[in-house]
């Protein structure tokens, strides 16, 4: 007879993946309530620590690696993918954002000079320090890169927490000596979600068995200082419609047409349905800074920012929302036929 | 390799064993330190697995349910094997230091003034 707590320690298991469930539900639910007394089981309930180990479970199964069905695969490689395209963003706009004021201030007036200092001394020492802490955390964000890519999972989890930190002080508002009542903007909000959105990628989907992180193309070096190159270019060609999404956008662009180049030389070669991984990961990435460009672009507009700035910034949005757009359709169509694949008990995915 | 991936290799070491059989087994070894959770539990055998360190080695139907016993290959005796050797050697380095310190520390007690550590045997 089933009692109340099998049927409770069911229902948690529901949270695993069907393929998963047909494999293990007996033997796991056989190992749980094994040597427990039967007539305690109706007024027990399966302990937190127990549903967390089964929460973690449900993500290591369905960010799967190789060895999963394929559908878990490809889901685990874009996620990857994902976390490590957004840390590289996300690294070399910290990198960009404190380069270019560099440069800019090696060369400015003595008293824009001051100006620059006083956001840092001007407020007495708490501010000082809280302000300097939100010019430096960023920082970690390369670090965490340099991390990923030599495989030293926690300590790149760790640093994205630092990196993404930051971006809940600006939630607050209080750094920006503004009070605690006040509203974040739009902006401030879709930031911090894409600077949390990776740290959850990089939590879930580099798991123990999850295989090395690797950038697709190129070597990651001259990977991150291209993209610095380029959205530090993108600024200072162009500095009167430039903005803080503006560097973003126009590497993920940029990214975007290259994906779909090498798509249609692939294609013109023969080769078959893509790999929903890349095309995926770019899409979630194209939309988070999507995202980011059209709360800017409500604030710009509701600024009355100068008109070329607007329009720059509209001709970014569209660019995104194409790219996102076809980057998702090519996607989910690699990623249909992958669980077509798992439904009808194909190979696993090597 | 993990301090759960680490005890679940040695408690298959002397016979196959299922799934509460190695959680009770594990929790033995450790003196009670390691509690495993049955999620925990499956994640690591599912890695074992799939590196070829255990296998599974029969299934029985224990009041209905299944169970399944599972057994230490000749992979998973080799790594656990270089896995001890490398915590044996590194409590070894430990010992050894901490043997090696040890005496100077004695040594050093009876002429350190409290208070005053950082001129322990300076005899000016």
């Amino acid at each position: 007879m089933t009692t109340l707590l099998e049927q409770r320690y069911r229902t948690v298991l529901r949270m695993l993946p069907a393929y998963y469930r047909a494999e293990r539900e007996e033997e796991m639910v056989e190992t749980y309530l094994d040597d427990m007394d039967e007539a305690d089981q109706d007024l027990a309930r399966p302990a937190w620590g127990e549903v967390a180990s089964i929460v973690a479970l449900s993500v290591r199964t369905r960010l799967g690696s190789a060895g999963a069905p394929p559908r878990y695969a490809a889901i685990g490689s874009a996620v990857r993918l994902f976390a490590l395209l957004s840390v590289a963003l996300l690294a070399a706009d910290a990198l960009t954002q404190r380069a270019l004021p560099a440069a800019w201030l090696t060369g400015a007036a003595p008293k824009d000079r001051a100006d620059f200092m006083r956001t840092f001394t001007g407020n007495g020492v708490l501010m000082g320090v809280a302000q300097t802490l939100l010019w430096v955390l960023p920082l970690a964000w390369p670090v965490a890169y340099a991390a990923l890519l030599r495989d030293r999972r926690r300590a790149a989890f760790t640093l994205a927490l630092l990196g993404a930190a930051p971006s809940l002080s600006y939630l607050v508002g209080r750094p920006m000596g503004q009070g605690l009542g006040v509203a974040p903007s739009a902006l401030t909000v879709v930031t911090a979600a894409t600077a949390w959105l990776t740290v959850a990628a990089v939590g879930c989907g580099y798991h123990s068995d999850a295989p090395p992180a690797r950038l697709p193309f190129a070597p990651a070096g001259p990977a991150l200082l291209g993209t610095c190159v380029l959205m530090g270019g993108s600024m200072v060609v162009w500095p009167q419609g430039a903005d803080s999404v503006w560097g973003s956008g126009t590497v993920v662009v940029a990214a975007g047409c290259a994906w779909w180049v090498a798509r249609i030389r692939a294609s013109r070669r023969g080769a078959g349905t893509p790999e929903p991984a890349l095309p995926l990961a770019l899409a979630v990435l194209g939309t988070v800074v999507l995202a980011q460009r059209c709360a800017l672009m409500g604030l710009l507009t509701s600024a009355q920012a100068p008109y070329s700035t607007i329009v720059g910034g509209e001709i970014q949005a569209a660019a995104l929302a194409a790219l996102v757009a076809t980057l998702t359709v090519s996607g989910t169509r690699g990623l249909l036929a992958r669980t077509k694949a798992t439904a009808a008990g194909a190979a696993p995915h090597a | 390799m993990t301090q759960a991936a680490f005890f679940i290799l040695t408690a298959l070491i002397d016979e196959p064993r299922h799934g509460y059989g190695i959680v009770r087994e594990v929790e033995e070894l450790s003196d009670g330190e390691v509690q495993l959770r049955v999620g925990t539990l499956y994640g690591v055998l599912d890695r074992l697995a799939a590196d070829g360190l255990i296998e599974l080695d029969r299934e029985e139907a224990q009041q209905g349910r299944l169970r399944r016993y599972y057994a230490l290959t000749d992979d998973g005796a080799s790594a656990l094997s270089a896995e001890a050797e490398r915590m044996a050697a590194g409590a070894r380095t430990a010992t050894r230091r901490m043997a090696a310190h040890r005496p100077a520390d004695a040594r050093a007690q009876p002429t350190t003034r409290p208070g005053r550590p950082g001129l322990a045997g300076g005899g000016a």
